[in-house]
């Protein structure tokens, strides 16, 4: 081997070494700092892409009316073209709406947030919102859907935040099965795919009387998830020779996920 | 930058395209071994603090049982590997053989995933390997292997606008095609 390879190898070991060493703080701390430096770019991609999304939507519209158009006035087609873009305010509006009254409704302060960038990592189930420390967003902090429970914040930054999801095997919740004493951890599964993949809720007794259609909500247990935010409901119930195990199908459709809320600490002086 | 608006294809069992770690084997293909493993310090490096994980938190009454995460870090060592695979075919780059190295990069890919799940399994315990975990690694690697054409073209062009000369043998005519 050269000796100048043999010097680029030792340095490299080294820096692998000093990086493999660091402590979680200075983790989290390299991490807010490269957030910190992408997020406006991550902020005007995501408006980018939206427009482009709209673009193509406008695109596909306008290829499915060119066929009508040539049977139909042109005034007609003008008037259609208003209402379908009408009808994409409704949708907009009755969204919107609901997002709002699940803010005024929730017991517990919220922040509605925007989901600038899906799932970009191979195996963890993660999204990235528009809201970070600037606006109170926290590491650990719930995060919520007017359906239930949509993960917890992993990594806030000073204007974005990254959102480990319910379907994620990291993301462990304490929950209950709605009308039995039976308690357990709720998480995702280890590689599976799909926008909403079932998750595991095990620790169950292993005769528990479970059935598939049964509720599941958090216990508020643990110190971090609220009480009684619904996760989702039992699909199967198997039981083992230690604990019983039930697959549960989220209540949250992830891939139609567009606003979510954070549920910010009341600040001291709040009443 | 343009890793970050690739989100995973759905109808592929989540599968991405791999822009970064690419770019790094088509360069580790074209610069010597010192380069190479400065760019998988960097591109390791990068992409754990993009994708890196924090603790499980709450009550370890009640969380008793966390899940691990892999250490901030490991990706720059699977780098190193990648990179060493891909300096491996360098002679046959070098007498521009480039489609070996897109190949090869796929293969890269694949390992470089199929490590990644088997270190999740072995922090984690519990080895599970269900086939869309399969299907996932296989359609991130051939995907991503389309694109190399590309970046490798974008090298070329990049290397040519800096007046930089790649020792690429293959530009001479002679016995191109006979080695």
């Amino acid at each position: 081997m050269k000796p100048q390879n043999l010097i680029a190898l030792l340095l490299f070991i080294v820096g692998a070494v000093w990086a493999l060493t660091r402590s979680e703080q200075s983790v989290r701390s390299i991490q807010k700092t490269y957030y910190s430096a992408i997020s406006p770019f991550l902020k005007g991609g995501s408006g980018i892409e939206t427009k482009a999304s709209e673009f193509i939507k406008e695109a596909e519209h306008s290829q499915e009316w060119e066929a009508k158009y040539k049977l139909a006035k042109e005034e007609l087609d003008k008037k259609r073209m208003e209402v379908a873009h009408l009808r994409k305010l409704e949708l907009e509006n009755a969204r919107l709406s609901q997002a709002l009254k699940f803010q005024q409704k929730a017991p517990f302060r919220v922040l509605a947030a925007k989901i600038i960038r899906r799932q970009p990592s191979t195996w963890w189930r993660t999204v990235t919102i528009d809201r970070g420390e600037k606006q109170d967003v926290g590491v650990q902090l719930p995060v919520l859907s007017p359906e239930g429970l949509v993960g917890k914040v992993d990594a806030p930054s000073e204007n974005t935040s990254t959102v480990i999801l319910l379907t994620d095997e990291k993301c462990q919740v304490s929950a209950k099965v709605d009308g039995t004493p039976e308690v357990g951890i709720v998480s995702g599964q280890r590689g599976l795919a799909g926008d909403s993949p079932s998750l595991r809720l095990r620790f169950l007794s292993k005769d528990a009387k479970i059935k598939a259609g049964m509720l599941v909500f958090t216990t508020g247990r643990g110190g971090l998830f609220p009480p009684d935010i619904l996760l989702g409901t039992i699909k199967t119930f198997e039981s083992g020779p230690l604990y019983g195990e039930a697959l549960v199908k989220p209540a949250v459709d992830f891939a139609a996920l567009h606003t979510v809320f954070v549920k910010i600490p009341k600040s001291p002086d709040s009443p | 930058m343009v890793q970050q608006f690739l989100p995973a294809i759905s109808g592929l069992y989540g599968a991405h395209v791999l822009i970064l770690p690419l770019v790094f084997l088509c360069c580790s293909v074209s610069v010597n071994f010192a380069t190479m493993l400065l760019l998988a310090f960097i591109c390791g490096f990068l992409w754990d603090a993009q994708h890196a994980l924090g603790p499980q938190g709450g009550y370890p009454e009640i969380y008793a049982d966390p899940v691990e995460s892999l250490r901030f870090g490991y990706s720059i060592i699977l780098y190193a590997m990648m990179g060493l695979l891909m300096q491996g075919i360098q002679p046959l780059f070098r007498k521009g053989k480039w489609h070996t190295s897109s190949i090869l990069a796929g293969i890269a890919i694949f390992f470089y995933l199929f490590s990644e799940y088997l270190l999740i399994n072995l922090v984690r315990g519990d080895f599970s390997f269900p086939p869309t975990a399969f299907y996932r690694i296989y359609l991130t690697s051939a995907l991503t292997m389309l694109f190399s054409p590309l970046i490798f073209w974008l090298i070329f062009q990049l290397a040519s606008a800096c007046h930089h000369t790649i020792r690429y043998d293959g530009l001479k005519k002679e016995a191109r095609y006979l080695d």
